[in-house]
């Protein structure tokens, strides 16, 4: 999955001299936690790329979030020194900006998120902003790829960590000819790995008990007579 | 020991206003000789209701053939040609992505003809209901409530429950109330009427932690205009009677006060029971009829005794199933039963059956070895009941606040 396939198309942007107020009731009125800083956009009211061909190719000058104006104008060690909410919310955007390119895989840009603490990253072709791609997306690309909106029996598997064995693992549901909705990684070491299986069946219990005579160590569905 | 149902035949409910529909065609929904979903449980009940002089000449109805382009008012016209496709020797790599040729639901010669006489048993029960031509309705080989809107799921293919329901309301007017009793959680008619303000989808199952299909969670409750319209109460593995009876109590009667139904649809699997294979429950028979006792009285309390009532999952044919569906043809026929299964009706099908037949209609929990964790998964059971309510009553009195984001749909809600 790239960050093309999640990333959200109509960046909504803001110019440089726009007053810091105004931000804040922009954010509240789209419902937006981040806003890419164009800087070309005037003081007025908010840009919306790619149609805007204009804001496509304006150059990216900042980023502003709701934590960076949270402070602003508060009586509060850690507020922006001297930065007033009719000030211009260039005094507090962050530069340079780190941006994501529409082709990374979500798991590196997901990386970087994690890495630098930021929730979003403008998505950049060249000079364009093509996109901005955010923490929630991530976390909805998680849920999308877990595959839980399919009714299914939920297995944990552990298999030697060696060639063939989630291939092996995979043929032994495909002998009962169930679907598998899902397949993830949750843990690996050098010995073993744990995959999450989300296997379209109502008879999970059979199943287990199919895979267990096969020799795979079966995590969950837990033995439920123990104490949680 | 004593039976389940008790007391004496209640004002409105005489047995011959109730209908046992019935054909036998219906016992052709067979999804495969070895599959655990045996269509064998229809006639076992029907023999043991007979045996014990419950279900009279008179309370047989008839299955109403429904036209076939009514499955479009549920399912996917793409999802139906596929379904018939397949039922025709015709499957295609495409019937796969509908869940069709599957471990859990292959196919077999014209199972679509025989899934859509299921969904004409059910339709006909609310015909029968709606109409007033019946106060209650029974289709026993009904309650296929996993089928989604384009997909096969859990042994079912298309949602009588679904189309009953549609019937009821778009043919009648009627708001519905559907409870579902199944192990399994409702999951294919709560996603169907999601969103929908004239129909209150309530599910008690084991909890989809453990259980397919993994759903049920408190925290669904319907959306936008059915918002506080879906209802889930799921039990920890091993629950028994007292702590199940005591979670539908605090959630059931609450649930169906508030919503002021016109008719109640029951989906009555009988897999809750310690002994169904599939799934990990502890109740007996007497909370099973006990809890089908209690759906007629919320009827009888809120409308006006209008039920229509389907069996579903079960995957203990021979013991559970036909006494499950006994005392629930007792229960809502205010009858009696007696304590012991006829001599008669066991020898008749002791060659058959690959476990001794029971002597007694209820069974005695007092003779089982005691589960695991009985506190705490009374405790965690009424926990859960609570934090539960406390949602719902936020919701229901217009207090909770909407949320931010739309939960992302599910690939068959509407």
């Amino acid at each position: 999955m790239l960050v093309q396939d999640i990333m959200t198309r109509q960046v909504v942007a803001i110019g440089p001299e726009m007053p810091i107020r105004d931000v804040n009731v922009l954010m509240e009125q789209r419902n937006i936690r981040h806003f890419p800083i164009l800087e070309n956009v005037g003081k007025g009211p908010a840009r919306t790329g790619p149609d805007d061909q204009d804001a496509a190719v304006d150059r990216l000058v900042g980023i502003v979030s709701d934590r960076d104006l949270r402070l602003v104008g508060a009586d509060h060690p850690l507020a922006p020194a001297g930065v007033a909410a009719t000030d211009p919310v260039r005094r507090v955007m962050v530069a340079p900006v780190l941006t994501a390119h529409p082709l990374d895989p979500i798991e590196e840009t997901a990386k970087t998120l994690r890495e630098n603490k930021i929730g979003a990253m403008p998505v950049m072709e060249g000079d364009h902003l093509v996109g901005i791609v955010t923490g929630i997306d991530m976390l909805d690309a998680l849920v999308r790829m877990s595959g839980v909106y399919e009714a299914a029996t939920r297995l944990e598997v552990e298999v030697p960590n060696r060639p063939g064995a989630l291939a092996s693992l995979l043929a032994a549901i495909a002998e009962r000819r169930h679907n598998v909705s899902s397949v993830m990684t949750s843990r690996a070491d050098a010995e073993s790995v744990t995959f999450v299986l989300r296997v379209a069946t109502v008879d999970g219990r059979r199943l287990a008990e199919h895979l267990r005579g096969q020799g795979f160590v079966i995590l969950w569905p837990v033995d439920k007579t123990r104490e949680p | 020991m004593s039976v389940a149902v008790e007391g004496k035949r209640r004002d409105g409910a005489a047995a011959s206003s109730v209908r046992f529909v019935y054909d036998p065609s219906l016992a052709e929904y067979e999804l495969s000789p070895e599959h655990p979903f045996r269509p064998e449980r229809l006639e076992l009940t029907r023999t043991l209701l007979e045996a014990v002089g419950a279900l009279s000449p008179e309370a047989y109805a008839g299955v109403t053939p429904i036209p076939e382009r009514e499955l479009a008012r549920v399912h996917s016209t793409r999802y139906i040609d596929a379904v018939r496709h397949a039922s025709h020797g015709e499957l295609e790599d495409e019937a796969y992505s509908f869940g069709l040729g599957t471990g859990d639901n292959p196919v077999f010669p014209d199972m679509h003809e025989a899934v859509l006489r299921v969904c004409s048993g059910t339709v006909s029960a609310v015909e029968l209901v709606a109409s007033g031509e019946a106060l209650r309705a029974v289709n026993l080989a009904g309650g296929l409530h996993h089928a989604m809107r384009a997909k096969a799921s859990g042994f079912c293919v298309y949602n009588d429950l679904a189309l009953g329901i549609r019937r009821a309301v778009d043919a009648h007017g009627l708001r519905v109330a559907y409870i579902d009793l199944d192990v399994h959680h409702g999951d294919g008619v709560q996603w169907l009427f999601y969103d929908s303000p004239d129909v209150m989808t309530i599910s008690l199952h084991e909890s989809g932690r453990y259980l397919f299909p993994g759903t049920g969670h408190t925290y669904e409750t319907g959306r936008g205009p059915g918002r506080g319209t879906a209802v889930n109460m799921p039990l920890e593995p091993f629950t028994e009677d007292a702590s199940f009876l005591e979670a539908f109590e605090s959630v059931v009667p609450r649930a169906v006060e508030v919503f002021q139904p016109d008719l109640i649809v029951l989906q009555a699997g009988a897999d809750m029971h310690r002994n169904d294979p599939l799934a990990d429950l502890n109740l007996s028979l007497a909370a099973m009829g006990a809890s089908y006792r209690r759906v007629v009285e919320l009827s009888e309390g809120f409308t006006g005794g209008r039920l229509v009532a389907t069996g579903g999952g079960g995957y203990d044919p021979y013991r559970t199933a036909p006494r499950a569906w006994a005392l629930l043809w007792a229960a809502v026929t205010g009858q009696e039963l007696p304590e012991d299964v006829p001599a008669a009706w066991r020898e008749r099908w002791a060659s058959r059956s690959p476990v001794a037949l029971p002597e007694h209609m209820v069974d005695d929990p007092s003779a089982w070895t005691p589960v695991p964790r009985r506190a705490t998964v009374s405790s965690h059971n009424r926990a859960v009941a609570s934090r539960l309510m406390e949602v719902l009553e936020t919701i229901w009195s217009g207090r909770g606040a909407q949320p931010e984001r739309a939960v992302e749909d599910r690939e068959d809600s509407p």
